[in-house]
């Protein structure tokens, strides 16, 4: 290492002057209004896309949003979540049962990107601690809101086109069902 | 052999390969949705297009339909050709209806998979989408149209190789639509093939519909144990519950395909009232307590009567370890040697099969598909064992000849001559046929035994008209290359099928090579007469427990009751029994009976080995490991909040490990504990020294023996040409595809399809007995009513009565005698009606 011989020869004074300005950023701090937020006294508002406990979302008109695609079951990287899939009346495919292990979850959000109905999504609620690991493992009724989160609007049956009951070629960008014992043009 | 060049990779293929299986062959998989190797190429989809840089044939073409040549240069990754796959699957999408998240397909889907290597993941089109109707396909199709890419795989299969004709393509332009002519249930039993061949999710498997994705299921290869042929599947099981199989392909056995039978009926595995308790008198018991406490009883016993007091009954659906074990307990404890047939003439028939059967004699399916003239004989194959009567579409497909010596009103998918000849005169109307053969191709090669054979054998059957049918038969016999004999064992008795045997080598020391197949009733029916060498049959067990030589009696997987022609002696004689163990997986009305009771694993949990009817071994996997299924457990709601031990998860063990304790406890000890079943074989075991030596391949490992030339050709004794006296009826139980067999007749599914019984006769019969079509029959037997409705027809032999096996019927109609007169039927029908004989002797 090569020693710059001129510029050590101001070295105490550059020292002391150091010292002065950390003194100085000390008092001044000093008599400033604190920036610390105390917690849990204040609990600061995070934006949507922060990434804590789950909620499984509602469409507009109430439906439950999961279609229990096991897509966010398959993507999970700690196998935290698992749901038996099953038929409603009429067609809907819904999760008979749907249970996260908070325990497990790290929070990655890879099941809310992997699901295709915006019906599973984290939200800022990061407060729960709890003394008993099962009371970490959430079931469906836990889950559920009756709200439609982030992109409340979105209804996938209204767009997939599988008939639930309305009719085929009846949702978004559908024809009329082809007629199929007619040939003509 | 062409030799080419793709993706700069050298290879040599035989002539005719087509340059999509040549890539295949170098691990290259060229995307592909129409082409499919059994059934062939039509080219329909443009998916597999190719760049040919060099060669005969030059610039983009359909890989499927072009043959290997030589000095081919193709590439796979020419720009223009991926670029070309790229627009295709675009193209192939633009009516998709994008409801993957409900598509049971997702997640094994052909269609997801190439969307996504074309490198899409955004939808460009924004324009409307053409839809479809859906159509109620039956219980075990889910029909789902807006998926289909017009790849016409479905009908090619259902049409053309399975030869149904009730699904198929309408509609023209780009309304084309692959469905039936209106809702209704498939009449293939081969339907479920269509949901593993379709490259969507238009055709879903209904029983198991949203209940699991693909990659969620437990897999492993399984045999499917609801016919002797052992097809290959691969079971899956979700939350201890096996829900859905598919076929898996083994060239040697079924090929790429199953049956509905074997693909659907895995679901006595889940019942709810599966036993899965251990009993001790009535009462719940630990395994091992009662285990023990069995071990106890069987030492008292065999102290105060002798070992030989003790017996054993095992079954045609044991695994082979399982029946190894029982051979092997039985003998070290000087029980009595082990029988597996409760019923006496399936016992012979086996027997006289694999005495019989020999490499020179033995065809496999494959070989049935390559015949060019095949005579059916005693078998109704898409009742007997369904994936038979594919086997032989496909050689008529290839012109093959095909005859059918059958009582019953076979239907076949394909063109072939029925003759239809009474139960009785089946033997002889065989001998006949291939006299006829022989003698016109010349018996010139023919030694002395052989002509003294041929000489012996009946040259006429009573009936004129058959005896024509027979003698133009034997002509085409004569004159064909590749015959094969095709002999059932489910309504013939043991001289049948050494019959079958002889005549089989007599053509082949004359000019005709002749190949023999075999159906067995059951499984692992080729391991029980493996070793049930030197056992006397059950109904003789019987008399010896009536006597009280027997007192003890091991049910291993097997229900006496199930078909036991005499329930009131069966019922007695048990009931006299000190002591009747049952281990089995059934809630069998044997199960119930038990002193003591062992809950017993099903394939699918346990694993195992099982001899199909060609001798071929084959190998069975563990799916999953067993345990309640959880949505027994937990009542359709969410799982029990436990934590281990899970409730329900135990497990049951298998009838191996189960004998094995019982051995350990009885102090008969196996060399070592952990021995190969394979060390505890007898010696003269076919195959025993491969076994040791390493296990056997995947594919399966062929057990037959070569029998010497000297044992050949037996003389016919005596053979019947007529049944009972004129006035009388044969009544023959016969099988149905579904809703007759032990373990699928469980299946809701498959009950739903098997509608009600009915019971045939000839229309000359019903004239007589003055009965007529539609009418309800009602036999009274015992006190319990047997009611079915009755069926006339001429496409069957006369004096017959023919009444299915069905699960409907209940146990009355076991008792049905084997003669009942046609004055009698009539008789018979009120309510009033007097009770059938019930003399049924079997030896
Ligand atoms: S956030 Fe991540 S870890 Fe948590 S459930 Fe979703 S995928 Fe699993
Ligand atoms: S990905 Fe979404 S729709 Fe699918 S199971 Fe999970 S929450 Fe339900
Ligand atoms: S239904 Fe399936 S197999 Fe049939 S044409 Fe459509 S995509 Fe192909
Ligand atoms: S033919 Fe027999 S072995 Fe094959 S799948 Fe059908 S029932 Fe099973
Ligand atoms: S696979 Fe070749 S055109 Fe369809």
């Amino acid at each position: 290492m090569k020693v710059d011989k001129d510029k050590d020869e101001g070295g105490i004074i550059n020292g002391l002057l150091g010292l002065a300005a950390s003194y100085r950023v000390t008092l001044t701090q000093l008599f400033r209004k604190p920036l610390t937020e105390s917690y849990p006294e204040y609990k600061r508002p995070l934006p949507a896309r922060s990434r804590a406990r789950i909620i499984l979302t509602r469409d507009k008109a109430g439906g439950e949003r999961c279609v229990a695609c096991y897509l966010c079951s398959g993507v999970c990287p700690v196998s935290c979540i698992s749901m038996q899939s099953a038929e409603r009346e009429g067609g809907r495919r819904y999760a008979a049962w749907f249970r996260i292990n908070f325990a497990r979850c790290i929070y990655c959000g890879l099941c809310e990107e992997a699901c295709p109905t915006l019906a599973i999504q984290l939200t800022p609620d990061f407060e729960h601690s709890c003394r008993h690991p099962l009371d970490f493992v959430a079931e469906k009724e836990d889950l559920l809101v009756d709200h439609g989160g982030k992109d409340g609007d979105y209804d996938f049956y209204h767009y997939a086109g599988v008939d639930c009951g309305e009719g085929k070629g009846t949702h978004e960008a559908e024809l009329p069902p082809v007629d199929i014992k007619s040939n003509l043009p | 052999m062409p030799y080419l060049i793709i993706d700069n990779r050298h290879i040599q293929v035989p002539r005719g390969t087509t340059v999509i299986d040549a890539a295949e062959r170098l691990g290259i998989m060229i995307p592909r949705f129409c082409y499919l190797k059994v059934l062939g190429a039509v080219g329909a989809c443009r998916m597999c297009a190719v760049m040919f840089e060099a060669g005969p044939v030059k610039g983009l073409q359909m890989s499927c339909m072009v043959q290997a040549a030589d000095g081919m240069r193709v590439s796979t990754t020419h720009p223009e050709a991926v670029a070309f796959r790229r627009q295709i699957i675009e193209w192939l999408m633009i009516n998709h209806p994008h409801d993957c998240p409900v598509c049971d397909e997702g997640g094994h889907c052909l269609l997801q998979d190439e969307t996504i290597s074309g490198g899409h993941s955004r939808r460009r089109y924004t324009g409307a989408k053409r839809t479809y109707p859906d159509q109620d396909l039956g219980p075990l199709v889910q029909h789902e149209m807006n998926r289909c890419i017009q790849c016409y795989r479905c009908v090619r299969f259902y049409q053309e190789y399975a030869g149904y004709r009730d699904l198929g393509v309408m509609g023209i332009a780009s309304r084309i639509y692959y469905g039936r002519f209106s809702d209704g249930a498939l009449e293939s039993p081969f339907s479920g093939n269509l949901i593993d061949i379709c490259p969507t999710g238009v055709y879903t498997d209904r029983p198991s519909r949203f209940l699991a994705r693909r990659w969620d299921l437990q897999r492993a290869d399984s045999i499917c144990l609801h016919c002797s042929l052992g097809c290959n599947t691969v079971a899956g099981a979700h939350y201890r519950a096996v829900i859905r199989q598919e076929s898996r392909e083994n060239v040697r056995v079924n090929g790429s395909f199953i049956c509905d039978r074997g693909r659907y009926g895995h679901a006595y595995a889940n019942l709810a009232e599966r036993p899965r308790q251990s009993r001790l008198d009535g009462e719940p018991a630990g395994w091992r307590e009662a285990a023990r406490e069995a071990a106890a009883r069987l030492k008292r016993i065999a102290a105060a009567a002798g070992h030989s007091a003790i017996a054993v009954l095992g079954s045609a659906r044991n695994s082979l370890e399982t029946q190894i074990m029982l051979r092997y307990l039985s003998h070290h404890a000087q029980w009595r040697p082990p029988r597996f047939f409760v019923n006496g003439s399936e016992a012979r028939s086996t027997a006289a099969v694999v005495a019989r059967l020999d490499s020179r004699l033995a065809a496999g399916l494959p070989d049935l598909e390559e015949a060019d003239f095949l005579l059916a004989v005693g078998v109704d194959p898409v009742n007997d064992a369904p994936m038979l009567a594919l086997a032989m579409r496909q050689a008529a497909r290839k012109g093959a000849k095909i005859v059918v010596l059958d009582p019953r009103p076979v239907e076949l998918p394909f063109a072939f001559d029925l003759l239809s000849a009474g139960l009785g005169d089946l033997p002889a109307a065989l001998a006949v046929l291939v006299k006829t053969a022989v003698s016109q191709a010349g018996t010139d090669g023919c030694e002395a035994q052989e002509k003294a054979f041929l000489a012996a054998l009946p040259g006429r059957v009573p009936d004129e008209k058959l005896q024509g049918q027979l003698g133009q038969a034997g002509g085409w016999l004569a004159a064909s290359r590749r015959p094969a004999i095709i002999c059932g064992s489910a309504i013939a008795g043991p001289e049948l099928a050494g019959l079958a045997a002889d005549l089989a080598l007599l053509l082949q020391t004359g000019k005709t090579p002749s190949r023999l197949f075999y159906l067995l009733p059951g499984p692992n029916a080729f391991g029980a007469g493996l070793l049930q060498r030197g056992s006397r049959y059950f109904p003789s067990l019987l008399q010896d427990i009536e006597k009280g030589g027997v007192r003890a009696l091991l049910v291993v997987e097997n229900d006496p009751f199930f078909r036991y022609p005499d329930q009131d002696r069966l019922h007695s004689a048990l009931g006299k029994l000190e002591l009747l163990m049952v281990l089995d997986y059934l809630p069998s009305r044997a199960a119930r009976a038990a002193h003591i009771f062992l809950p017993g694993a099903t394939v699918f949990e346990a694993g195992g080995s099982f001899i199909n009817n060609c001798g071929l071994l084959q190998y069975a996997a563990p799916v999953h490991e067993g345990g309640i299924p959880l949505a027994q457990v937990s009542g359709g709601s969410h799982p029990p909040r436990a934590h281990a031990p899970a409730p329900g998860s135990e497990k049951c063990p298998s009838a191996y490990e189960a004998l094995l304790f019982l051995a350990n406890e009885l102090a008969i000890r196996p060399p070592t504990m952990d021995a190969s079943p394979w060390s505890l074989l007898p010696e003269d075991f076919p195959g025993q020294a491969e076994l040791l030596a390493h296990p056997y391949p995947t594919d399966g490992l062929q057990l037959l023996p070569r029998l010497s030339e000297a044992e050949s050709l037996q003389t016919p004794v005596n053979l019947p040409t007529s049944g009972p006296a004129a006035g009388a009826l044969t009544v023959l139980r016969v099988e149905q595809t579904f809703g007759s067999e032990e373990l699928s007749c469980y299946a809701e599914p498959l009950r739903q399809l098997a509608g009600p019984p009915l019971a045939l006769l000839h229309g000359a019969d019903a004239d007589r007995a003055g009965v007529r079509d539609g009418e309800q029959l009602c036999f009274e037997i015992g006190g319990e009513k047997v009611e079915l409705a009755l069926q006339v027809t001429n496409r069957m032999a006369p004096g017959q009565l023919i009444i299915p096996h069905h699960y409907a019927l209940g146990r009355a109609a076991c008792r049905l005698p084997a003669v009942v007169a046609q004055a009698e039927l009539r008789g018979l029908t009120g309510q009033d009606s007097p009770d059938l004989p019930q003399a049924i002797t079997e030896s």
